[in-house]
C-alpha cells in the first residue's frame, strides 16, 4: 500500500468534512479536558502503584522470605492490594475516562456538569485508598474482587452515582437519533456495573445468602465484572478506534447487532465455570459451561466484524500507536475468550481449576484485552486533550513491545506451569509438594515477564506526565511508530 | 439502532435474567439447608462456630490464606482430592452453611484444608506439647471440634465461648453448660444444639459414637503417642510416610503432624518443616519474649536457626491462637447423608489409612528431597 494515501489523524476530516465540524469537535474535546485527565492521571498513577504490587507479590511467589516479618507486607495481603489497585484504580478509572470522552464525542455534544465527574472521581481515587488501607491492614472481607470492606463500597458507589448521572444527563443532550454501537457497549457498561456491584454487596454483606452461595456470588459478580463492564468498555473503545483511525466505516452494523446482544446475554451466564467440581448443583456449572461455549457466537461476530473493517488496511499497524494496541487487544479477545472455553470444558477444568491457569485467564482478560485497548485509546485522546503529541515515537514503540512480549510471556508461562502442575496434582503418586516444584521455575519465569510490564508501565507513566506537563510535539501530525516514512505522508 | 428503549430494556433484561438466573434461583434451591441429625437428633452436623474458631476465620481472611488454599473436596471420580487424604468424601453446599465467608479458594498453591482439623492426632496424644492442645474430653462432638485449641489454658476470656454455643441460631437454650467440660453429656449437646433439618426421630437407635466422630474421640494409635515436653526432644513415631501422604512430611523432632504445636511451628517458619515450602512465614503473629521465671507452656518448638536466643521464647499471640484454633476446627468427616463417604469408617485422626493402590515407593524420609 502506499504510504502517501495514509489517512492517520481523523481521516474524515481531513477528507470530505467541513471546517466546521472539526472546530465542533475540538470545542468538545476540549471541554472534556479536565475530567478526562483527571481520570487517566489517577488512573495511571494507580497503575504504577499496581505494578510495585505486583512485582513484589510475584517474587514473594518464589522468594517466600522477602519482607517476611512485616504484617502488612505479607504475601496474601498484598495479592488482593494488587488485584484491587488493578480493577478499581487502574482499569476502572482509565476505562471511565475513555468512556467519558467517548461518551461526549458521539453524543456530539460538549460535556456538561464536569463537576460532577470531577467529585465522582476525586471520591473514587478516595475509595480505592481507603480500600487498599484496609486490606494492607487486615481488614479484607475475604470475599475474591470484593475485599474492600463494605464501608469502602459506600464511598464507590457514592463516587459512582455521580459518574452514573452524568451519563444520563449527557445523553439526554445527545444530538441526532442514531445511537452508534459503541455507544450500546458504554450505555451497557454504565448501567451493568451499578447493578452489578449493588447486587454483590447487598447479596454478601446486606442480606448475606448462606455458605456455598457466598462463593457463587462473588464469582458471578467477579465474571461480570470482567465482562460486562470491562469488556463492554473495551469492544466499545475497540468499536471506536479502529474505524476512526482508518478512516473508513464498520464492515456491518448487522454483525455488530448480533454481536453485542449475544455478548450480553451469553458472557453474563459464565461465572459458575469458576465453580466447576465445587460443592454446587450441578445445572449451575453446566449453565455456565454451555454460556462460555455460545460466548463463541459474539466472539466470532466481533472478530469477524473488526477484521473485515480492517481488511486491506492492516499496513497501517505500522504506524499508528492507536491501531496498534487497539488491534492488539481486539486480537486478545479472541484468545481470552477461546482460552476461557478450553479451561470451563469439565475434563480439563478438573486438571487446571486450582492451579496458575485461572491466573492467566485474568491476566489475559484485564490486561491483554482491555489494558491494551484501553492504552490505545489514551493514545488518540491524550494529545486531543493537551493539544500536544505524543514527544517520541520510540518510546511508544518501547511500551507496545513491552508490554506485548511481557503479557504474552506472562501467559505462556502460568498456562503451561499450572498445566504441569493440575497435572501433578492429579496424579496421586506423586507427593503435593511435586506440583508446586513444578511451578515454580514458571513462576520465576513470570517475575520476568513482570519485569518488561513494569518497564513498559513505566515508560508510559513518563510519557503521559510529560504530555501532562506540556511538554509533547507541537506538530500538526500525530506522532507515529515509524517516522522517517510517516513523515511522508504527513507532508503529503 | 435507534430508540433508547428498547436498548435499555434489553440491557436490563440481559442483566436480570443472568441474576436471578445464577444467584436467585440457586438461593432458591440452596440457600436455606439445616444441619442434618440422626433419627435421635443428637449427632448434629454441622454446627455453628464461635469464639476463637470466629476470630480466626477473620485472621484467615486477613491474611489472604484463601489465595492459596481451597476448601473444597472433589468428588473421588472426579480428581484425586479424596486419594490425596484430603477427605473422606466430597464436599456439599451443606458443609458450609455456617462459613462467613465461605472459602472455597480458586488455587492450590497449598494443600486442602477443608478437613485439616480431621487430620490432627487426637488431643491426648501430646497433652504437655508446647502451644498444643490440652484434652478436650471424650465425648468432643465433631461439631466441638474447634474446642482443642480454644482450650489452651493462657487463652484470654473468650475461651468460655468456644464449642457447641449455637451463634445465631434461635431457640436454642443457654450455652453456659456446654463448653469444654470433660463431661459433656450427649443430652446437653442436644439441648445446646441448633434445631435439627430433617427432624425424623422415629426410629431410636443407640449408637452411641458415630462414625463421624474423630477429633475427640480417636482412640490414640500408638505410633502417635508423643510425649513430646516443653523444650525437649520429641520422640514422634512417624507413620505418615505413604506416598501420596499429606504434604509436608513428618519429620522427626517436631510435634506431631497437625497438632495444634505443629499448625504453630508450620505458621511460624514453614521451611523448618518442609524445605522447599513457599508458604509465607507468619511471624508477626508471634511474640518473641525473654523468658520470665518459667518457660511459657505455648512456647514454640523450634530448632535451628528459626530458634530464639538463649533466654528467649517465642509464643503465639491471641491472633495466632485463634487461626490454629480455626484450623483445627475445619473439619469435613462427618457423613452427610447426600454424598457418599469413601471408604467405610473414616481413618482414625493423624493416622492415614495404608497407602492407596498403585502407588510408588514411598518418597526417602526427611523434610524434602
Amino acid at each position: 500500500m502506499n504510504t502517501t494515501e495514509i489517512p492517520l489523524k481523523d481521516p474524515a476530516v481531513s477528507a470530505a468534512a467541513g471546517d466546521t465540524e472539526q472546530l465542533e469537535r475540538a470545542y468538545i474535546d476540549a471541554s472534556t479536558r479536565v475530567p478526562v485527565l483527571m481520570f487517566y492521571t489517577s488512573a495511571i498513577a494507580w497503575l504504577v502503584v499496581g505494578t510495585v504490587l505486583a512485582m513484589v507479590v510475584s517474587f514473594k511467589m518464589h522468594s517466600p522470605d522477602l519482607f517476611g516479618d512485616i504484617s502488612f507486607l505479607t504475601w496474601g495481603r498484598l495479592r488482593p492490594a494488587h488485584m484491587n489497585v488493578m480493577v478499581y484504580g487502574w482499569a476502572s478509572m482509565a476505562g471511565m475516562g475513555t468512556a467519558v470522552w467517548l461518551m461526549a464525542r458521539l453524543c456530539r455534544a460538549r460535556l456538561r456538569f464536569p463537576l460532577l465527574l470531577a467529585a465522582g472521581a476525586a471520591f473514587w481515587n478516595l475509595g480505592v485508598l481507603i480500600g487498599v488501607g484496609a486490606i494492607l491492614l487486615g481488614d479484607s472481607t475475604g470475599f475474591q474482587w470484593l475485599e474492600f470492606p463494605p464501608y469502602v463500597a459506600v464511598i464507590l458507589f457514592v463516587a459512582y452515582t455521580l459518574m452514573a448521572s452524568w451519563a444520563v444527563l449527557m445523553f439526554r443532550h445527545r444530538r441526532g437519533d442514531q445511537i452508534y454501537i459503541t455507544q450500546w457497549y458504554l450505555l451497557g457498561a454504565f448501567l451493568w456495573f451499578p447493578w452489578l456491584y449493588a447486587a454483590g454487596q447487598l447479596m454478601l454483606f446486606v442480606v448475606p445468602v448462606q455458605g456455598v452461595l457466598q462463593s457463587a456470588v462473588t464469582w458471578w459478580y467477579a465474571n461480570n465484572l470482567l465482562f460486562l463492564w470491562f469488556g463492554a468498555i473495551a469492544l466499545g473503545t475497540a468499536y471506536y478506534m479502529i474505524p476512526k483511525v482508518i478512516g473508513r466505516p464498520v464492515y456491518s452494523y448487522h454483525l455488530a447487532t448480533i454481536g453485542f446482544w449475544t455478548y450480553a446475554l451469553f458472557s453474563s451466564w459464565t461465572g459458575m465455570t469458576r465453580l466447576i467440581d465445587g460443592p454446587f448443583p450441578a445445572w449451575m456449572v453446566t449453565a455456565s459451561i454451555a454460556a462460555t461455549i455460545l460466548t463463541m457466537i459474539p466472539v466470532a461476530t466481533v472478530g469477524l466484524n473488526h477484521h473485515l473493517t480492517m481488511q486491506g488496511y492492516f499496513p497501517l499497524l505500522r504506524y499508528s500507536p492507536t491501531l496498534r494496541f487497539t488491534v492488539f487487544g481486539a486480537m486478545s479477545y479472541t484468545v481470552f475468550s477461546v482460552i476461557g472455553v478450553l479451561i470451563s470444558l469439565r475434563s480439563v477444568a478438573s486438571y487446571v481449576n486450582f492451579s496458575q491457569v485461572s491466573i492467566a485467564y485474568t491476566h489475559l482478560g484485564l490486561y491483554a484485552f482491555f489494558t491494551m485497548t484501553i492504552f490505545g485509546s489514551m493514545y488518540y485522546i491524550v494529545p486531543r486533550l493537551v493539544g500536544r503529541e505524543w514527544r517520541y515515537g520510540s518510546l511508544i514503540k518501547l511500551h507496545f513491545w513491552a508490554s506485548a512480549y511481557g503479557i504474552g510471556l506472562m501467559t505462556l508461562m502460568l498456562l503451561a506451569g499450572g498445566f504441569l502442575q493440575g497435572a501433578n496434582l492429579e496424579n496421586p503418586a506423586l507427593p503435593f509438594s511435586e506440583s508446586i516444584e513444578t511451578v515454580l521455575p514458571y513462576l520465576r519465569g513470570r517475575s520476568l515477564a513482570g519485569i518488561l510490564l513494569t518497564v513498559s508501565h513505566f515508560i508510559f507513566a513518563y510519557h503521559f506526565g510529560l504530555m501532562l506537563l506540556g511538554l509533547g510535539r507541537t506538530s500538526t501530525v500525530p506522532t507515529f511508530l515509524n517516522p522517517v516514512e510517516a513523515e511522508i505522508s504527513g507532508g503529503h | 439502532m435507534k430508540g433508547l428503549a428498547p436498548l435499555f430494556l434489553g440491557i436490563f433484561g440481559t442483566f436480570a435474567f443472568s441474576w436471578i438466573g445464577l444467584t436467585v434461583i440457586p438461593t432458591w434451591q440452596i440457600g436455606h439447608l439445616t444441619p442434618e441429625s440422626d433419627e435421635e437428633g443428637t449427632d448434629i452436623y454441622p454446627r455453628p462456630q464461635s469464639g476463637m474458631f470466629v476470630r480466626g476465620e477473620h485472621v484467615y481472611a486477613a491474611n489472604g490464606c484463601v489465595y492459596c488454599h481451597t476448601q473444597q473436596v472433589r468428588a473421588d471420580y472426579i480428581a484425586d482430592d479424596i486419594e490425596r487424604k484430603w477427605g473422606n468424601r466430597r464436599s456439599a453446599p451443606r458443609d458450609y452453611i455456617f462459613d462467613r465467608p465461605v472459602f472455597l479458594g480458586k488455587m492450590r498453591m497449598g494443600q486442602d484444608l477443608a478437613d485439616i482439623g480431621a487430620r490432627a492426632p487426637a488431643p491426648e496424644e501430646s497433652p504437655a506439647a508446647a502451644g498444643a492442645v490440652s484434652p478436650v474430653g471424650a465425648t468432643a462432638t465433631p461439631g466441638a471440634a474447634a474446642s482443642p485449641g480454644a482450650a489452651q489454658a493462657t487463652s484470654p476470656s473468650p475461651a468460655n465461648a468456644l464449642a457447641t454455643t449455637p451463634a445465631g441460631s434461635p431457640g436454642s437454650s443457654p450455652p453456659a453448660t456446654a463448653p469444654a467440660s470433660p463431661a459433656t453429656s450427649p443430652a446437653t449437646v442436644l439441648a445446646t444444639s441448633p434445631p435439627a433439618s430433617s427432624a425424623g426421630s422415629a426410629a431410636v437407635h443407640t449408637s452411641p459414637a458415630p462414625p463421624g466422630q474423630r477429633t475427640g474421640v480417636a482412640s490414640p494409635s500408638p505410633g502417635q503417642m508423643a510425649n513430646t515436653t516443653p523444650g525437649g526432644s520429641s520422640p514422634v513415631a512417624p507413620s505418615a510416610q505413604t506416598p501420596g501422604a499429606p504434604w509436608p512430611i513428618q519429620t522427626a523432632g517436631l510435634p506431631p503432624m497437625y497438632s495444634a504445636a505443629w499448625h504453630h511451628v508450620h505458621l511460624y517458619a514453614p521451611r523448618s518443616i518442609n524445605r522447599d515450602s513457599n508458604m509465607p512465614a507468619y511471624r508477626f503473629l508471634y511474640e518473641k519474649r525473654r523468658i520470665a521465671g518459667e518457660r511459657s507452656a505455648d512456647a514454640l518448638q523450634l530448632s535451628g536457626g528459626d530458634a530464639p536466643p538463649e533466654g528467649w521464647e517465642v509464643v503465639p499471640t491471641y491472633d495466632a491462637k485463634c487461626v490454629v484454633a480455626y484450623l483445627m476446627g475445619l473439619n469435613q468427616s462427618h457423613p452427610l447423608k447426600e454424598v457418599r463417604s469413601v471408604g467405610g469408617a473414616p481413618p482414625i485422626g493423624g493416622s492415614p489409612a495404608p497407602a492407596v493402590q498403585g502407588a510408588s515407593p514411598p518418597p526417602p524420609s526427611g523434610a524434602s528431597k
